[in-house]
């Protein structure tokens, strides 16, 4: 009994030690600057809208939106479209040939991002491209089609030869097969992976610092305009936080099972 | 017949377009990084660029800012990985039971997995604010004397090594949980049925069933601390004095606060090779040929 107690307190405290930042940031968002920096600090306080008001009257805040929203989806849909074509191909070859192109796709992870940024940059400044949402979709575009590659290549792994074989037997043409057969088999991998390109793509902060300009911000960027030189507003930068990261938490609770999945390359199913 | 066969398989077609653009694109952009990192190519003054061979190779022998970023990112990724893997083993074994929440417990540990990196730097540097911050709230609590997280040069590579943990033990403990639980039980069973102990069934019979997915979670954490950025970007700046300065950091400040796009791809290229060489130590000494997978 008294260690099941034990556990419960273990559980708590690993609990606690996951969520109390999270916490801390979304229940800031909700004080007045005085509460925020009240100590010892204020656990009960009445709450208010004040930094989310702040937040929603920043033009740059709300097109930096705009721009996260329209580049992850359209350079993750482009990726998906893309990648599940190469999978299909890929789901069919021997093995030995697979394994040849996967640490192709891993020496791509290895590789630091400034390695393909600066040419890209440099590129960009000399036909002007810098400031155009184009450039940030295909760049996010190239980083995500070996990722969603290998990830839908588990998926259609999983689904069974046979139903491709009956197929094939009935007269069908490998593209109908693929798009009769496979791409509705593997629905819900192919949300999953479109989720997950979202979800990277709306987080990644370095290849957007460089490559976007006044007009292109992407959310993580734009954000690190509230740290200022003057000190930093707290309040609205907690309310901006929490608005960032509040969709990414909801999309990927949705595909849970996949995250862990997603971020080994498959190599891992979870 | 067969090779005819294979010749003419049209699956090929799907998949062989955009491995030759994506080959193609790496080629060309390899070979475009090693021209410019032969060159002393500066976005000041452009179009001038000339020939100096190795000069930038040799310039990162002789810059100690350069030495000392390189000495900090072995020290970072080497404590972040091990920590990481040490702590989420120890959780892992912890969590080993049947208990009432366990799925809603799996879905709150994802919740620093997927959050905005950002945000995690500007959360802990919220949490480590020398004056109102959380982190010494806590402390003056306990009565230990209050501690400048990010603004002592001694302290503030390890504050955002304690932001990395935070992040990055539950990616640990969900991936080996996940390999745990598909591991058979049977081996399990039959060492306590021998008489071993629990300490050594969890020793001599559980680690080696995990040892495929720990190293598996250790090259995935090395990688990815190796190029650790935004956390440093947020948190410090690479501050104070330096002494948070990762080389990835550095190779982004020669790029564009110095814009020496020519030595910042030398730093580049050596980070990659350095990470490529570490990797296969690491995969060597993790995967032994003789070994047992």
């Amino acid at each position: 009994m008294a260690r099941r107690a034990l556990f419960y307190v273990g559980l708590v405290l690993l609990l606690l030690a996951v969520l109390f930042p999270l916490y801390w940031v979304v229940v800031t968002s909700f004080k007045t600057t005085r509460d925020a920096f009240a100590i010892p600090p204020v656990w009960l306080f009445s709450p208010t809208l004040d930094n989310y008001r702040t937040v929603f009257a920043n033009r740059v805040f709300l097109s930096a939106f705009a721009n996260s929203f329209i580049v992850s989806i359209l350079s993750s849909a482009l990726a998906v479209a893309v990648g599940s074509v190469a999978a299909y191909g890929l789901a069919q070859q021997p093995a030995d040939l697979r394994r040849a192109r996967e640490k192709f796709i891993l020496s791509l992870r290895i590789a630091p991002a400034l390695l393909f940024v600066i040419p890209m940059y440099y590129l960009a400044t000399r036909i002007g491209a810098l400031n155009k949402h184009w450039l940030l979709i295909a760049a996010y575009a190239f980083v995500n089609v070996p990722f969603a590659i290998s990830l839908l290549i588990t998926f259609f792994d999983d689904i069974p030869k046979e139903l491709r074989d009956a197929a094939r037997v009935d007269g069908a043409r490998e593209f109908r097969v693929f798009w009769h057969v496979y791409l509705p088999a593997a629905c819900g991998g192919i949300v999953a992976t479109l989720i997950l390109c979202v979800l990277f793509t709306w987080n990644e902060f370095f290849v957007a610092l460089v490559l976007t300009g006044r007009d292109t911000q992407t959310l993580p960027v734009s954000i690190t305009s509230f740290l200022t030189f003057q000190g930093i507003q707290w309040g609205a930068l907690t309310a901006a936080a929490t608005l960032i990261m509040l969709p990414m938490i909801v999309l990927g609770i949705l595909v849970q099972g996949q995250v862990v999945r997603g971020m080994t390359l498959g190599s891992v199913k979870g | 017949m067969r090779s005819i066969a294979a010749a003419s398989d049209p699956t090929k077609h799907f998949f062989q377009p955009i491995i030759v653009c994506l080959t193609v694109a790496s080629v060309a952009l390899t070979l475009f990084v090693i021209w410019i990192s032969l060159h002393d190519l500066s976005l000041m003054r452009a179009g001038r660029e000339k020939f100096v061979g190795l000069d930038n190779y040799i310039r990162f022998l002789g810059d100690p800012r350069a030495m000392a970023a390189l000495w900090r990112t072995v020290l970072f990724t080497t404590l972040a990985t091990v920590i990481e893997i040490a702590l989420g083993l120890a959780v892992v074994l912890f969590l080993d039971r049947d208990f009432v929440m366990k799925r809603l417990v799996r879905t709150l540990l994802l919740v620093p997995i997927i959050m905005t990196p950002v945000v995690v730097g500007l959360t802990w540097r919220f949490l480590f604010d020398p004056a109102t911050g959380m982190a010494n709230y806590v402390l003056s609590l306990v009565g230990i004397a209050q501690v400048d997280w990010l603004g002592s040069p001694q302290i503030a590579l390890f504050s955002v090594l304690i932001a990395d943990i935070w992040q990055w033990t539950p990616f640990v403990i969900l991936l080996v949980m996940a390999a745990l639980e598909s591991a058979p039980t049977d081996p399990l069973n039959a060492a306590r049925v021998d008489g071993a102990r629990e300490w050594q069934v969890t020793w001599y019979v559980l680690l080696p069933m995990l040892r495929r997915a720990l190293a598996i979670v250790a090259l995935i954490r090395a990688i990815d601390s190796i190029k650790a950025f935004d956390l440093f970007y947020i948190m410090t700046r690479g501050g104070p004095a330096l002494s948070t300065e990762t080389l990835n950091y550095y190779g982004y400040i020669v790029a564009f606060t110095n814009f020496d796009i020519s030595y910042a791809l030398a730093i580049a290229i050596i980070l990659t090779l350095f990470t490529n060489v570490a990797l296969l130590t690491m995969y060597s000494v993790l995967f032994p040929k003789t070994g047992n997978r």
